[in-house]
């Protein structure tokens, strides 16, 4: 097939997919319904640490865990989770919540949408629990 | 000997296919509220992904041709164009897709390559075509030589190929349950592909196939899909990116950066590179083997069921 054809074709294909999915509403992030939601979502990503604290966000998309390896947070990848611990974590606060940067290649980033004074607390509460 | 062979470049010409089928199952799925989920991040990021497959292919397929070419041009075998030789090779390629998916899942090179293909937390259509960028680098090319020097044409080969990579995008989806227990038996379907896409313990390391599962069943790496074991799809550890970059080169890096840290030896910086996913030189991971002792130790009932037999 010519590229002058299958170029477009390509191009145009995800676009509308793409719209036609946020349009459908299927780019809601996660939501934990509780925090053993939370909690089986980081055992989901490292099933030998269980978690001996959970504080769910207020919006309920994120969690903070604490384990005996140390702080991790639980976070929606789409409409799942994903989890990491907070070893190497530089955390910058923002307008919205938190920027966390981790020295990870598959998780360089993690933005939490956070109520002010979650964004004020969260930060002493992961470093209090390394 | 036939030099000048083409065939049509079956996977380019069924995108428009691809793009039908994915809206079909979308709205399958909206309408009937079951049969599989899509998300607007994951399904761009597997749609991005299959167009640069596509573009490397473009950029990186001389390479691959050129080998098989040269073989071309030294083998003294030439079993011509028929009917049954295409069958016959497109069987004898899908046994080569068994076995260079089974290096992908237990050859840390070339599950660098692969691993994005399992990185959706999704399993549907698009998650088909959430394909590798850096294929030529596994050196997997190599294992479709012995075709070439039994006297396959080059074209015949990738044109087999092609259909095998065109079978497999309608097995990714939940919207088809089972199908008739004859063709369940033969064939690779939806329902022993999503096995092979499952992160659960169970489904690890299991069901290869391309086209025909009786592969599998031959060299003991079977795992039907057990009512009782909704399978999890995705990897061990999920990624906390859609960045396609990142998607397509995350365990490229990891392995560059286990290869090199300080104070290994020769022997372990090489078996970052060859041992499965997962191993490490002080045991500090999880290999399939180990996820699936652990799993067994929490869940001695499993012991000897689909998917635990060899550790029994």
């Amino acid at each position: 097939m010519p590229l002058s054809i299958l170029l477009p074709m390509v191009v145009l294909g995800i676009a509308g997919i793409a719209v036609l999915l946020h349009l459908l509403g299927l780019s809601k992030p996660a939501t934990f319904d509780d925090g053993s939601a939370a909690t089986r979502a980081w055992l989901r990503e490292f099933p030998d640490d269980t978690p001996t604290r959970v504080i769910l966000s207020h919006d309920r998309h994120a969690a903070l865990v604490e384990t005996s390896r140390g702080p991790g947070v639980v976070w929606p990848m789409g409409a799942d989770t994903t989890a990491r611990y907070l070893d190497g974590a530089r955390i910058t606060q923002t307008d919205t919540g938190l920027r966390i940067a981790l020295p990870d290649y598959t998780a360089p980033r993690i933005t939490l949408k956070l109520d002010p004074d979650e964004a004020r607390l969260w930060p002493g509460l992961m470093e209090a629990s390394r | 000997m036939t030099d000048q062979l083409t065939y049509p470049d079956v996977v380019n010409f069924a995108v428009p296919v691809f793009i039908a089928l994915i809206l079909i199952e979308l709205t399958w799925i909206v309408l009937k509220r079951r049969g599989g989920r899509y998300e607007t991040y994951d399904a761009l990021t597997s749609l991005v992904m299959g167009a640069g497959n596509v573009a490397s292919g473009i950029l990186l397929g001389f390479v691959a041709y050129g080998f098989f070419m040269a073989l071309w041009a030294i083998t003294p075998l030439d079993l011509g164009t028929s009917v049954w030789v295409v069958i016959l090779c497109f069987v004898l390629d899908d046994l080569r897709y068994y076995w260079v998916h089974r290096f992908g899942h237990r050859i840390r090179w070339v599950w660098a390559s692969h691993v994005n293909h399992h990185s959706s937390q999704h399993y549907n259509l698009t998650t088909a075509l959430r394909q590798t960028w850096t294929g030529t680098f596994t050196f997997m090319m190599l294992v479709r030589a012995p075709l070439i020097l039994l006297g396959f044409h080059p074209a015949m080969v990738l044109f087999c190929g092609g259909l095998n990579l065109i079978y497999q995008f309608w097995i990714h989806t939940e919207a088809i349950t089972r199908l008739p227990r004859w063709f369940e038996a033969l064939m690779n379907t939806p329902s022993h592909h999503r096995v092979h896409h499952g992160r659960n313990a169970r489904y690890l390391d299991a069901n290869y196939a391309g086209v025909f599962i009786i592969w599998d069943k031959m060299f003991g790496t079977f795992v039907p899909e057990q009512d009782s074991e909704k399978v999890d799809y995705g990897l061990v550890r999920n990624l906390g990116t859609f960045n396609p970059i990142r998607v397509a080169f995350h365990e490229w890096v990891g392995i560059f950066r286990d290869v090199i840290q300080p104070g290994l030896t020769w022997r372990d910086r090489l078996n970052y590179c060859i041992k499965p996913p997962g191993w490490s030189h002080d045991g500090s991971r999880d290999t399939s083997e180990t996820i699936k002792r652990k799993h067994l130790a929490n869940h001695p009932e499993d012991a000897n069921t689909p998917g635990f037999e060899t550790l029994g």
